[in-house]
């Protein structure tokens, strides 16, 4: 479970205006009442620095900086238990991928594993549109620990042997499409 | 019947054991699953922490193809639904993101509408057709057989209509038409750590080590999300040692233990791809029925 932290607030480490710009529920964020059934329900909170509930109450008084560092919302695995049992109705696991988005685009990867795990499978998406899990698997090995290929070789060589796993990537008709996908995403959101 | 079928990327790869069983049964039960032309990855876990737009892009390319056909679009993947689902959610709430998404539909010569309806297989097999038509089509009862039911989370939340959240009974009622007995199992719909088996295993490990231990001595799991199965079964042993336990049941879809009571042969079932052996439990089912209600 996570520990209390003590720090001094200052002025200076306020952002009021933070609440309002994680989406997708901004204002109803503040209006978290603090219960705990977050936390709860949460399966991975025992691994977490924050617990959700604390998550909230931190971005509730605009402490954006220790939100954003923090490892919590990197350890959600989108299980939907908090959304369902929120009693406010807020979109807690959505905002849990906002603060996802918002630590990315500030440079921000308190848990790098997770991040360059995800980036890794987009980037295969990208190249051939459905998943390709050796390029995948090698991907994500390089970019973290090339070693840790070695550990996940026995499975591989059973998935393998098993059918369950493929040398070359399976061919999408119109997989093209996929790079003006993420080229028109990328514009449109640039307008933003 | 005849459903468009979005196989998603794992069922053809480390689930390929779910796509074969689900047609298999879905075509003993006289439904077709027409595989939809050219569909793409649905983004999975990792799409919406890139960006929303891209996410919903995504999935509406899949939805988009669907909508020059008629019928439901149905998967098998619960994650694949998720994502299906939740693009009509997404748009409801943000109508800019619905501007966006045309410009980038447009942009690859398609058009989102929204009129075609996204459904978990989960649905159709219980709803669609339901126990009285399972229980019609069983040749060899699965009587004496211990089976957890095991949900995960995302068939059922937080889109799901058909279900309940927490505690489930869609597959309960499948399992005994096939003559089974449903052991309660509180974990339900207890996340097996998803994705975080390949970025945080520790975690994950532990949350499928929980899992384990709460089924029991049951004869087998049972489950509809393919990541889920990934989980559980490849990484069984792993998390045995991670808990310092013993485990040894075998993980099945819903589909391969449908297969077995309706006696499909082995090359639509393909038990031998799952990781952790079902040889007991075939034994246990093979027995003649005399035997195994004495």
């Amino acid at each position: 479970m996570a520990e209390t932290k003590a720090f001094h607030l200052t002025r200076e480490m306020l952002d009021h205006s933070f609440a309002g710009t994680v989406a997708p529920d901004r204002e109803k964020l503040l209006t978290c009442i603090q219960c705990g059934t977050c936390t709860a329900s949460c399966p991975t909170a025992f691994a977490m620095d924050y617990t959700p509930r604390q998550l909230w109450r931190l971005i509730q008084m605009g402490l954006r900086e220790e939100a954003l560092h923090s490892r919590t919302f990197w350890l959600c695995t989108s299980c939907y238990s908090c959304t369902v049992r929120c009693p406010r109705g807020i979109a807690l696991t959505e905002t849990m991928s906002a603060l996802k988005r918002l630590a990315l685009a500030q440079g921000i990867r308190t848990e790098p594993s997770v991040f360059r795990f995800y980036e890794s499978f987009i980037d295969t998406i990208r190249r051939h549109g459905r998943l390709h899990e050796l390029e995948f698997m090698a991907l994500y090995a390089g970019r973290t620990n090339p070693l840790s290929m070695l550990g996940q070789a026995p499975l591989g060589v059973v998935m393998l042997r098993k059918g369950k796993m493929q040398l070359t990537p399976s061919e999408m008709p119109g997989k093209e499409q996929m790079e003006t996908i993420f080229r028109k995403v990328k514009q449109l959101e640039g307008q933003a | 019947m005849r459903y468009l079928y979005f196989p998603g990327c794992t069922l053809k790869t480390t689930g390929a054991q779910y796509d074969s069983s689900a047609k298999a049964v879905m075509r003993q039960l006289g439904c077709a699953l027409v595989e939809l032309e050219g569909w793409n990855c649905c983004g999975a876990t990792a799409s919406d922490m890139i960006s929303a737009l891209l996410s919903v892009s995504l999935a509406a390319r899949n939805i988009a193809l669907a909508e020059r056909d008629e019928g439901d679009l149905v998967t098998a993947c619960s994650s694949c639904f998720l994502n299906l689902f939740r693009v009509q959610s997404y748009l409801k709430r943000d109508p800019q993101l619905q501007d966006k998404l045309d410009v980038v539909m447009a942009s690859i010569g398609l058009r989102y509408s929204g009129r075609t309806r996204v459904r978990h297989l989960l649905e159709v097999i219980a709803t669609d057709l339901g126990s009285r038509a399972i229980t019609e089509h069983v040749v060899r009862p699965l009587n004496g057989l211990k089976v957890v039911p095991y949900y995960g989370c995302m068939v059922v939340r937080p889109y799901a209509e058909f279900d309940g959240p927490d505690l489930p009974v869609s597959m309960d009622g499948l399992i005994a038409a096939l003559g089974a007995e449903v052991v309660p199992y509180i974990a339900k719909t207890r996340c097996c750590g998803g994705a975080l088996i390949g970025s945080k295993k520790e975690i994950a490990l532990t949350l499928i080590g929980e899992l384990l231990i709460q089924a029991g001595n049951a004869d087998c799991i049972v489950t509809v999300c393919p990541m889920c199965q990934l989980n559980l079964d490849a990484y069984q042993g792993e998390a045995a040692r991670y808990v310092r336990r013993r485990f040894d049941i075998p993980v099945l879809y819903l589909t391969q233990l449908m297969g077995l009571a309706f006696d499909l042969p082995e090359s639509d079932l393909k038990l031998s791809q799952n990781i952790v052996s079902a040889d007991r439990l075939l034994a246990k089912i093979d027995r003649p029925a005399v035997a195994v209600h004495a």
